[in-house]
């Protein structure tokens, strides 16, 4: 089949704003749009730009918008978006070029949220590692899928608005270490949640549910968080 | 480095966000609709006060019909759709899975509220004028 792309373009070398540029080319339906992609840099045009690296769904690096929609580019398939796709860069980060944007914000909320295990406390009596039952495990499991691709974070209209909001990214690492029993930061991070630009910026859109490609329930787990800094429980 | 990150109304309007980012837009549109009524309302009482026509005006303008079924849509859209946020936000682990049919509850008990204020509205209005 024959697939029209329309993909938005921006060299800051040389332009002062993106244009969109339109490529046809032949594709099977089960081609996915990061296959495409390729080929248009590989055999057409070896200025276009875009991150990729694992391309199975699991680095994280290939989010962009396609026709409208933050996915990414690697889980995507032709026949999924039809024969007229446009490729497009995430919203509410700078574009550095072409379909790459700059993560470094993003980061920084994500740091913000102290991303790692904290507990101070001495090891269990035999020396080995902190023992957890699988119900205790499975109450953080839905946000350890998390991998950053930034396609959340980048389609909720309260980080559009405003970068300064530690968006639903963010808040999912602090959800993983929020309700792991191992952990002692939860009032640190609780705390930081109730700040300005924490929880409360959640309107409940769910943009970010719809475009997460692991199926986070990204809503669901800002509400449980809303809830443990109104009630500070944390079962 | 590179373009700036601005997100224009534009811009953020063409997402293709599914429909609870459909009552997020209307939630804010409902909202700024109350608070151009609350205005309007004041500054015309403060005109019909100073003896001003213009209040009168004001006034003929916000009882009308239209503007009647318009500020009907902000407050009955705005009042169900939040009523909807507070209960998700209330019990997000029983219900926000469902959050898809809840919105689907919410839209039709929204038509059938709104059905019957317009068309009380209309009856109203068509009674005036006959």
């Amino acid at each position: 089949m024959e697939v029209t792309l329309k993909i938005f373009r921006y060299n800051p070398e040389k332009d002062e704003r993106g244009n969109y540029v339109t490529y046809k080319i032949d594709a099977h339906p089960n081609d996915r749009v990061l296959d495409v992609l390729e080929h248009i840099k590989g055999k057409e045009d070896g200025s276009l730009s875009f991150r990729r690296s694992c391309a199975h769904g699991i680095c994280g690096s290939d989010a962009m918008r396609i026709n409208g929609r933050n996915m990414l580019a690697c889980k995507t398939l032709i026949r999924d978006v039809g024969d007229h796709i446009t490729v497009e860069p995430l919203l509410g980060l700078k574009i550095a070029k072409d379909l790459i944007v700059d993560m470094e914000p993003f980061f920084d909320n994500y740091k913000k949220m102290l991303p790692y295990l904290i507990n101070d406390a001495p090891l269990p009596a035999d020396g080995k590692e902190r023992l957890q039952s699988p119900e205790q495990r499975a109450r953080f499991d839905e946000t350890t899928k998390c991998i950053l691709c930034a396609a959340c974070t980048t389609s909720c209209p309260s980080f559009w608005a405003n970068d300064e909001y530690y968006g639903p990214a963010a808040l999912m690492a602090a959800h993983r270490f929020i309700f792991d029993s191992r952990d002692e930061g939860a009032e640190d991070r609780l705390e930081i949640l109730s700040e300005t630009n924490g929880a409360v910026r959640c309107h409940t859109a769910y943009n970010c549910t719809e475009a997460c490609p692991r199926g986070i329930h990204i809503t669901q787990a800002i509400g449980e968080l809303k809830l443990a800094m109104v009630t500070g429980d944390i079962d | 480095m590179g373009l700036q990150r601005n997100v224009s109304l534009s811009t953020g309007l063409r997402y293709k966000g599914h429909s609870p980012f459909w009552a997020y837009i209307l939630h804010r549109i409902g909202g700024a609709g109350m608070a151009l009524f609350i205005t309007i309302h004041i500054l015309a009482t403060f005109a019909e006060q100073q003896g001003w026509k213009i209040g009168d005006l004001i006034n003929k303008l916000y009882t009308s019909p239209a503007f009647q079924i318009f500020i009907l849509f902000c407050v009955l859209f705005h009042a169900i759709n939040g009523l909807r946020i507070v209960i998700l936000d209330l019990f997000p682990k029983k219900l926000m899975p469902y959050y898809r049919q809840i919105i689907r509850a919410e839209l039709a008990l929204f038509i059938i509220v709104f059905g019957f204020a317009v068309f009380s509205v209309v009856t109203t209005a068509l009674g005036r004028m006959s």
